[in-house]
């Protein structure tokens, strides 16, 4: 074993394997860092997270394009192309194609205009000839333009230099590295992309409740309010400051988890949110489960049997669910379930099992309309590819066709459904939540508008579209592994 | 040996096989004949109502019969067991391939008439058994009619009040006078309209229905548009596509119901101006408290002796202008985003795209709640709020249609003859991107009156003394356990809009889509 290290240490000193498998890497390295340096915000990225690197590429560049006999050359090629009268032939042909043009279309243009329009075209055509021709010589062949990615990859060539710029600037390779994967790529833009979501929304909601014409210190200390007592309420919190001192603290607040205190009351709005969540999230679990047994397997039926008589009534029940206003549905089940029948209680408690069943059926209603017609309409939609029928051609059992072509390419889109619908379940948990009276953060909202007491409401939305955007994230990102269309998609991604 | 075993099996299966294609044929040539499925259609419709009206009029808890109930039922059993008789003769007809007999045709003005007890089915069946070559502008006319006598009915129920508005007569004497006129269109139309040309006599006749589609009679005013854009139209042998699409959608029975029941609610807000009277569903009193359902308050009365039944029909002229106004600014706004982005891709659209992509990720009902919360509850704050909150599905829904047409051979064409790009969105993308917007914004009026009501249940919609439906059922839960049907009329009624708005987009995906042709 040591003998064999000290061999390799020995053949590299040598020069025999010169550095071969650094030179790979590095090769890899600069690839992508060249991949990532034509996008104008990746450039930034790689010029912040590797500032001491950056710098040094920054010079080699600088003198590089001051000595590269690239510029010269090409100047020369324009001068000989200018003096064999390149230039005024284009200008010529431009002109009379555009002179044509507006002639065709009967339209008039002054002289000035058109001369603009047709110098700007030619000394496009023109800088464009001048590389083509360039590229044709064999001098020009040779030589490159400078970039940085080419200063970049003549430094690299030393491992010291890496080394150098890995431990001054760890977070650029990092980047370069989750770059260098497809995958980790598209997780990582995503990520960036919630990220801007989230100071999106609570951009938004802030501006909404800081332009509200309504004064929360008025309605939370009541008409007989002091001026003093009004103006130390203010100051208490902070809602004298301008409005972008506030808003930068409300980005803070939803960054740093610590999201201040109500302003009626005077209660941590963290720990009554985090009380609050978990009756919300079970409620919206709930209703997913049960709109997912009462959507799927009916859905699947209705489009194996369509145009049956089971297909007709589930197709109008679906309707009828999505049509019914959830609250008046839960009115009619607590009439029904919780007065006449006295079966379940109408209130939720967070202990018995049984006060989750209406809840969550009237909640998962519209979804689970949803999700059937959707069931419906996809597997419809595979069930009339080719593919299918080559399935059935070739001898697969039904159940085969069906379970695994059919159901499984018509997937993809109900999945789809369901992370999206799971947005519209928490936020419409409110009315159901007022309904049955759970405290959960639906309600907490509802209840904390009429003030309107921002930090609560503005929390509370921002919260919930967090958790919205990380299921979406999810689902994507589950997508991204199990399609194979996306699949493919990803390797040029 | 083995070839005389298999002789009689093989004879067997070919015997199956021709039944086999004997029943299909039967089945398509039944398919085909209207006479036939509208028959059956409101013979089963007419069962379900009589067995639903059955159902209610036991009560089980108290063992007693409402006998008005009982009656209807029997009414509807009656006119579903006529239309049973009628399907099976007419499908003897079908079968054989005969006319259908004289006095079966006559029959159909026995079923038509029956829309006076409300059984409209039975007429729509009726109507169609009359005519024997219908066009669409017959057809239109068999629901143009239905809606006016439908609206007369409705509005005379107020004849068993104490007493009525001061346009009541004049009202009346309006509508009378529409069914008349209607009768006459549709005979005239039946006598100068064929499949192949429309008479120029047609031409007055159109304006008039144009004129009398001020009641909110849909029906009316698209016959007229029909009539005059056939009698502009030169080449007769070109079908005119919108025209199309609506005889297709009329193929479909549960999306015309559906567009009769909006268009019905449109006409009935509009008329009850003059037929009804604002105090009685406003002004309390406190006299008539809590009412049971009667003739005199067919809903019941709230706890402020409001009458549940004039309030809700004063509630859809809200619900209907929230619904419409809360899907036609983000339909507009939406749109021109949706299609400004889709049309340049690029840093544009990118903007345009993470913009809308905030707004979405607020649930709509929680981004309307903040709006509220931050302009305080009013019907304009709510439209306000709901608009904003539905931007980025209409931006989507565009933007996917557009992207595809951006680079369809059309638009090159246009942008090659010099077109500019506001011209080309304009003129050329977005009415070829129509279709799918439409049957969106159809579907979208329903969830918009849906999300009306749950504000206003919320306290966070319409102001609490607008007979708004939210508002009438919110007052409605409060006293379930003593007078349920306070909740439930608001609630059904709710339900009946949202569900024909849903029914009508459904027909109109359909009846749009370029693959079911």
């Amino acid at each position: 074993m040591r003998v064999k290290v000290v061999l390799e240490l020995s053949n590299s000193s040598a020069g025999a394997v010169p550095q071969g498998g650094y030179r790979s890497f590095s090769g890899k390295v600069t690839k992508y860092y060249r991949k990532m340096s034509r996008l104008p915000v990746y450039q930034v990225i790689l010029a912040v997270t590797g500032f001491p690197t950056f710098l040094f590429v920054l010079v080699k560049y600088l003198l590089a394009k001051q000595n590269s006999r690239y510029y010269s050359c090409r100047r020369d090629m324009a001068r000989q192309l200018e003096e064999a009268g390149a230039k005024e032939q284009l200008h010529q042909s431009v002109l009379s194609s555009t002179q044509k043009k507006y002639a065709f279309l009967h339209k008039e243009t002054s002289q000035e205009a058109l001369n603009k329009e047709v110098s700007r075209a030619v000394e496009q055509r023109f800088s464009e000839l001048v590389e083509s021709e360039l590229a044709k010589t064999p001098e020009g062949q040779a030589l490159s333009r400078p970039d940085l990615a080419s200063s970049y990859e003549s430094w690299m060539e030393s491992p010291l230099f890496f080394l150098f710029s890995l431990v001054t600037a760890p977070v650029m390779y990092l980047i370069i590295l989750i770059y260098s994967n497809p995958y980790s790529k598209y997780i990582a833009d995503r990520l960036v992309m919630m990220v801007f979501v989230i100071f999106g929304v609570t951009f938004l909601v802030f501006t909404i409740l800081y332009f509200s014409p309504s004064d929360p210190a008025i309605n939370a200390l009541g008409e007989l309010a002091t001026p003093e007592q009004v103006q130390r309420f203010k100051e208490l919190h902070g809602l004298d400051q301008p409005y972008l001192v506030q808003l930068f603290k409300a980005f803070k607040n939803i960054a740093t988890f610590d999201l201040g205190k109500t302003y009626i009351g005077n209660e941590d709005v963290l720990t009554a949110l985090l009380r609050k969540f978990p009756a919300t999230l079970s409620i919206t679990l709930a209703s997913l489960c049960v709109s997912l047994l009462l959507s799927i397997i009916p859905g699947i039926i209705s489009a194996m049997k369509q145009y049956s008589a089971f297909d007709y009534i589930f197709m109008l029940v679906a309707l009828l669910g999505l049509s019914i206003p959830n609250f008046w549905l839960g009115l009619v089940m607590i009439m029904e379930f919780s007065i006449h029948l006295r079966w379940v209680p109408a209130t939720y408690s967070a202990g018995q099992l049984a006060t989750i069943i209406m809840p969550a059926i009237v909640l998962g209603t519209e979804l689970s309309a949803t999700i059937a017609r959707m069931t419906r309409s996809s597997m419809l939609e595979v069930k009339s590819q080719d593919y299918i029928l080559t399935a059935r051609a070739k001898g697969l059992s039904s159940r085969r066709v069906t379970f695994k072509h059919i159901l499984g390419n018509a997937m993809i889109p109900i999945v789809t459904a369901i992370g999206l619908q799971f947005g519209g379940l928490l936020g419409g948990s409110s009315v159901t939540e007022k309904i049955f009276n759970v405290s959960g953060v639906g309600s907490y909202i509802v209840d904390k508008q009429f003030v309107p007491d921002t930090p609560a409401v503005l929390s509370g939305v921002v919260y919930i579209a967090i958790i919205i955007s990380i299921v979406n994230l999810a689902v994507d990102i589950l997508y991204a592994f199990l399609d194979p269309r996306i699949k493919s998609k990803m390797k040029n991604y | 040996m083995v070839q005389k075993a298999a002789a009689p099996a093989a004879a067997a299966a070919a015997a199956d096989y021709a039944a086999e294609y004997i029943r299909r044929t039967q089945a398509r040539k039944l398919k085909r004949s209207q006479e036939y499925t509208a028959s059956r259609f409101a013979f089963g419709t007419s069962l379900a109502i009589a067995l639903i009206a059955l159902l209610l009029s036991f009560d089980l808890a108290e063992g007693t019969v409402n006998m008005i109930s009982l009656a209807v039922a029997a009414i509807f059993l009656v006119e579903s067991l006529f239309e049973l008789a009628v399907s099976l003769l007419v499908k003897r007809a079908v079968i054989q391939d005969r006319e259908l007999p004289r006095a079966l045709r006559w029959s159909g003005l026995f079923s038509a008439v029956m829309v006076l007890n409300g059984n409209i089915f039975a007429s729509i069946s009726g109507f169609t058994r009359l005519q024997r070559e219908r066009t669409i502008e017959y057809t239109l006319s068999i629901y143009m009619l239905l809606t006016t006598v439908c609206i007369v009915l409705v509005s005379s129920l107020n004849l068993f009040k104490a007493y009525v508005a001061n346009t009541f007569l004049l009202g009346m004497y309006i509508l009378a006078g529409l069914i008349v006129f209607d009768l006459l269109a549709m005979l005239l139309i039946s006598r100068w309209v064929t499949r192949s040309a429309t008479s120029r006599k047609m031409l007055p006749l159109a304006l008039c229905l144009i004129l009398s589609a001020a009641t909110g009679n849909v029906f009316a005013l698209l016959i007229g548009i029909i009539t005059i854009s056939k009698l502009r139209h030169k080449d007769k042998d070109i079908n005119i596509e919108w025209i199309d699409i609506l005889s297709r959608l009329f193929r479909n029975n549960m999306s015309i119901i559906g567009m009769f029941l909006v268009v019905f609610l449109i006409s009935l807000s509009l008329c009850s101006f003059l037929t009804f009277d604002y105090s009685i569903a406003v002004q309390n009193n406190y006299g008539a408290m809590l009412l049971a359902p009667s003739l005199k308050y067919p809903f019941g009365t709230d706890n402020f002796g409001r009458c549940v039944f004039t309030r809700i029909v004063f509630g859809a002229r809200i619900s209907l202008v929230v619904g419409m106004l809360a899907t036609a600014t983000p339909l507009i706004v939406g749109g021109l985003l949706g299609a400004v982005a889709g049309y340049y891709s690029g840093r544009i659209e990118n903007i345009i795209m993470r913009a809308l992509d905030v707004l979405y990720a607020v649930p709509s009902i929680l981004l309307a709640i903040a709006i509220v919360a931050a302009f305080g509850a009013s019907t304009t704050n709510l439209i306000l709020a709901l608009s904003v909150s539905s931007i980025p599905v209409y931006a989507r829904t565009v933007r996917a249609t557009v992207m595809g047409l951006s680079s369809a051979e059309f638009v090159e064409a246009a942008r090659a003859c010099g077109a500019r790009d506001h011209a080309i969105i304009l003129k050329h993308i977005l009415p070829n991107s129509m279709a799918p917007i439409i049957v969106r914004a159809t579907m979208g009026i329903g969830t918009a009156v849906l999300s009306t009501s749950s504000m206003s249940y919320l306290g966070l919609g319409v102001e609490p003394h607008i007979p708004e439906w939210g508002n009438i059922l919110k007052v409605g839960s409060s006293y379930l356990e003593t007078n349920p049907y306070l909740a439930i009329f608001p609630g059904l009624a709710i339900m009946l809009i949202v569900l024909s708005f849903n029914f009508f987009g459904d027909g109109l995906r359909d009846a749009t889509d370029p693959k079911l042709k």
